[in-house]
């Protein structure tokens, strides 16, 4: 096959000396043959080029070269490819036959007879290397290979969609993204099938040649959001993205904080909704993922299945979540800030209940706690890292074996074992994964702090958390959205879900092209009685 | 007369008074009723209202100034006395803000100490205070309004808590009304001005409000509020306390706290003063701005380098402020300064603004 390939360029070369010769010969006017000394200086370069991509391609062994001759005029064409990446379908079923049956003598003839979208007639060497790479098949004829043409027959391994596992919902669609960037824009696009809906394609990365999609509705989303995305998409220096997390960590403002600065979703449906607000969409080809933004932090504490109840208990649900927060945060600090400074702080019978429980422990507090809460991060480390089915029984051996075992051999009490198990039960309600790490992450820190100096650690590092959140910015806009700056109209979807009718605007944060979704007065219209 | 501020550094209206109301809320308010009280007795709320609205009128005119010269206090001082003057008066101010801070953040290791932790080094704490101070501080002003909010509005509950003691409180205490000269309650209401202090960052922050003039309502309403505010918590000290005791109480509004029950929480000022800590931030948050920023506008270094000075100045002082009375002789020479800053200094530079501008006019 190597072999094939040089004689091909050295027949190449061969032909262009002679061309030179010729031309040597026939001196034409000057003005041409300046030209002409030009085009064989770029000839030069691109013969030097394609030799150079034929020698790296060569190389690896899923290279390939065939000849086949055309029955009718007897001439030789030749495929080269690259065998894994190729679907060999399209080869045998719609490429071969045509050619191999039908009379065609130049290479622009070959557009007409291949029943092939994607074909494309070119003379740029540069190209070739790309093309095989992203799944193209080359033809040249044997007679002339100044000419040749293209393909597609990229063969792709995906799965087929399935259910959303990480954003599960009881009631709603039912579809999660894949990993291939066209099935998840399509996903989205017959979402929302208006000509407006914009996808902007890029391509990240030295290596992977990773395909990013930015995806907005024009005249809705902010340009200066637009800009900053792709001005940010464009900074990329990154030589490899496997996954859309990658972009996460890549584009967001502050690189230094624990706290996700874009939402990733992989539902198709809250993608098209976001989208619907005003935000920014990005999809990465290999990832199942789609990226938000701009983003604040109480959507992260929004499941997308709050819109498909009713608001009532979709804001009941939402207020549980945010105490689920809360509570898995300073609980495990509270028991150890009380019963290391403020044991006055509690109610005595309180304390008897405490100091009881605690009467057998040797260690002082913040190492029992530190125990357990190392314990439950093992656990579920491991839970992460296991198969599934083995992880269940490993959450079911540490939480009830080791839980109890622990309480039992005197190790810590069983008060904090109970606070521990609700605070982890209580961090698994948020219901975005990336953020439920973030709240895993912040107890250790107030734990330190209330070990220090009690409940006044606890309001000192519950500052620093708050300053950070302040500094923090999505797509340059404030995190904080709406609680700071305040405003109160984008309250009707951050801590409460109001009715779809008072949701007629969207979020002033967003800066929208069109602030409107839909007339307020017709959705609020009531009928009076016996009407 | 100075460079712009670009509109998305700039804070609504509405947050102005928040940044304002929580500079005048710092550490007076859990002691300010056994100083006001000194002079007249338990007619001092009449003393509160008295300096509220004398607070209103100076607030005004700090409008007028800014207005005047469209910019901040630093290009007034400039614009009236010239640049060398001017300059020399805005360096009085850094030395005025670190003084806020270190007042503040002495006072709150001192209550700390008193009630939580008696063997707490201030070293610790101060460091740690500072730091998260410069940690507001380096994030732009918003952060800094954003800290004033949420130091407002997370320890907004322990209003609740002043409910309890109204139970136990006998309000005949107050009678008979006019019990005191006026002389008496001028002398309460000026101890009173020393505790609303903290209304003359508005002639800092002035070049970063949206649109200056809306924020006039807002700033006024949070006035108000705050004067309603250290109105109805003296009344209900005066209430509470017998007169004798509370010459006796220095720290009134905590110890007030210890009367309140909660099905899980037996002594509730352990909770305020772990809150207290939040309130005194945006005040030493803003003083460490106000006064890098001054530092930054007058010798043009920048204002990161400024914060850190600063904020190593007020740790070096707080360890020299060891004691009681080295703390209460340092509080009481900030608060005469921020006496004068406020009803001498602000009118004579009005008055002087006026003068000049009809000068030039001519």
């Amino acid at each position: 096959m190597v072999r094939d390939m040089s004689i091909f360029f050295r027949r190449r070369r061969r032909q262009k000396e002679q061309d030179d010769k010729e031309q040597k010969k026939q001196p034409s006017s000057k003005g041409n043959a300046e030209k002409d000394k030009d085009k064989n200086k770029d000839d030069e370069k691109a013969n030097k080029h394609a030799e150079e991509w034929e020698k790296e391609l060569s190389k690896s062994t899923d290279y390939q070269k065939k000849d086949y001759i055309n029955r009718k005029t007897g001439k030789k064409f030749i495929f080269t490819f690259i065998p894994t990446l190729v679907e060999e379908k399209v080869l045998d079923n719609n490429a071969l036959p045509p050619l191999l049956e039908e009379e065609f003598l130049k290479i622009i003839d070959v557009k007409k007879l291949l029943p092939i979208a994607d074909v494309e007639v070119s003379s740029d060497t540069k190209k070739i290397a790309q093309k095989l790479l992203d799944g193209y098949v080359l033809l040249t004829l044997e007679e002339d290979t100044r000419e040749f043409a293209f393909f597609s027959a990229k063969k792709t391994v995906v799965r087929s969609v399935t259910s959303p596992e990480i954003e599960f919902s009881v009631i709603g669609p039912k579809e999660a993204f894949v990993e291939s960037i066209g099935d998840n824009l399509n996903m989205v696009r017959t979402r929302l099938p208006v000509k407006e809906l914009i996808i902007e394609e890029y391509t990240v990365g030295k290596l992977s040649r990773t395909k990013v999609a930015v995806i907005y509705i024009d005249g809705i989303t902010n340009k200066e959001i637009i800009n900053t995305v792709k001005q940010r998409i464009d900074d990329i220096v990154k030589d490899e993205i496997a996954d859309s997390s990658y972009f996460t960590q890549l584009i967001a403002d502050n690189g230094n904080s624990p706290f996700p600065q874009l939402l990733d979703s992989e539902r198709p449906d809250r993608v098209a909704s976001s989208l619907a607000e005003g935000k920014v969409a990005i999809i990465v080809d290999g990832s199942p993922h789609a990226l938000i933004g701009p983003t604040s932090l109480t959507e992260f504490f929004n499941a997308f299945e709050d819109y498909f109840l009713n608001w009532i208990l979709a804001t009941f649900i939402r207020m549980i979540r945010l105490f689920a927060v809360v509570f898995s945060i300073m609980i495990t600090p509270l028991y150890v800030a009380v019963v290391t400074h403020h044991y006055e702080l509690i109610p005595k019978d309180l304390l008897v209940t405490l100091v009881a429980s605690r009467r057998v422990v040797p260690f002082p507090p913040v190492l029992e706690a530190l125990f357990l809460e190392v314990t439950i991060e093992l656990l579920r480390e491991a839970g992460a890292r296991l198969p599934t089915k083995v992880g269940q029984t490993i959450g079911i051996v540490g939480g009830i074996v080791i839980g109890t075992a622990s309480v039992e051999a005197g190790l810590t009490s069983n008060v904090l074992l109970i606070f521990i198990a609700l605070s982890a039960l209580a961090s698994f309600t948020t219901p975005v994964y990336q953020m439920s790490n973030t709240i895993r992450l912040l107890r250790f820190p107030f734990l330190f702090m209330a070990e220090i100096w009690g409940i006044l650690g606890m309001t000192i590092a519950f500052s620093f958390l708050i300053a950070h959140l302040l500094r923090l910015t999505s797509l340059g806009l404030p995190y904080m959205e709406p609680v700071f700056p305040l405003r109160l109209h984008d309250f009707k979807d951050a801590l409460f879900r109001l009715p779809f009718s008072s949701q007629s605007k969207r979020p002033t944060f967003l800066r929208t092209g069109d602030s409107s979704r839909f007339s307020k007065d017709k959705a609020k219209k009531k009928k009076d009685i016996d009407e | 007369m100075q460079q712009s501020i670009p509109e998305s550094l700039k804070i609504s209206p509405f947050m102005a008074a928040f940044v304002v109301v929580s500079m005048q809320i710092g550490i007076g308010v859990l002691g300010f009723q056994r100083i006001i009280s000194k002079d007249a007795g338990y007619d001092a709320w009449m003393s509160v209202i008295g300096a509220g609205l004398a607070v209103h009128i100076i607030v005004w005119m700090m409008y007028k100034i800014c207005e005047g010269v469209d910019g901040d206090v630093m290009a007034a001082n400039i614009f009236v006395f010239g640049k060398t003057i001017g300059n020399s008066i805005n360096t009085l101010f850094i030395i005025y803000f670190t003084m806020t801070c270190l007042t503040l953040l002495s006072g709150l290791i001192e209550v700390i100490r008193t009630w939580m932790f008696l063997s707490m080094h201030p070293i610790f704490f101060a460091s740690v205070y500072l730091l998260l101070g410069i940690y507001i501080v380096n994030g732009g002003f918003r952060t800094v309004v954003g800290i004033s909010l949420f130091g407002i509005v997370v320890p907004a509950y322990l209003l609740f808590s002043f409910l309890a003691p109204i139970r136990y409180g006998d309000f005949t205490n107050l009678l008979p009304i006019f019990d005191h000269t006026p002389v008496q309650m001028l002398k309460g209401a000026y101890n009173m001005t020393l505790t609303y202090l903290g209304y003359g960052v508005l002639l800092f922050i002035y070049p970063f409000i949206k649109k200056p003039k809306e924020s006039k309502k807002w700033v006024h309403i949070g006035l108000t509020a705050t004067m309603i505010f250290y109105t109805l918590l003296a009344v209900i000290t005066f209430a509470y306390f017998p007169i004798s005791l509370l010459q006796k109480s220095i720290w009134a509004t905590l110890e007030m706290w210890k009367i309140v029950k909660l099905p899980f929480i037996e002594r509730f000022e352990y909770l305020g003063l772990a809150n207290w800590a939040l309130i005194i931030l945006p005040n030493v948050a803003i003083s460490l701005w106000v006064a890098s920023r001054v530092a930054k506008r007058v010798y043009h270094i920048s204002q990161r380098k400024a914060v850190l000075f600063i904020a190593a100045v007020v740790l070096i002082c707080v360890l020299m402020l060891d004691s009681r009375e080295r703390i209460n002789i340092f509080h009481d020479l900030q608060a005469k300064a921020g006496f004068i800053l406020a009803f001498i200094y602000t009118p004579f530079l009005y008055i002087l603004l006026l003068i000049k501008k009809k000068v030039n006019a001519k």
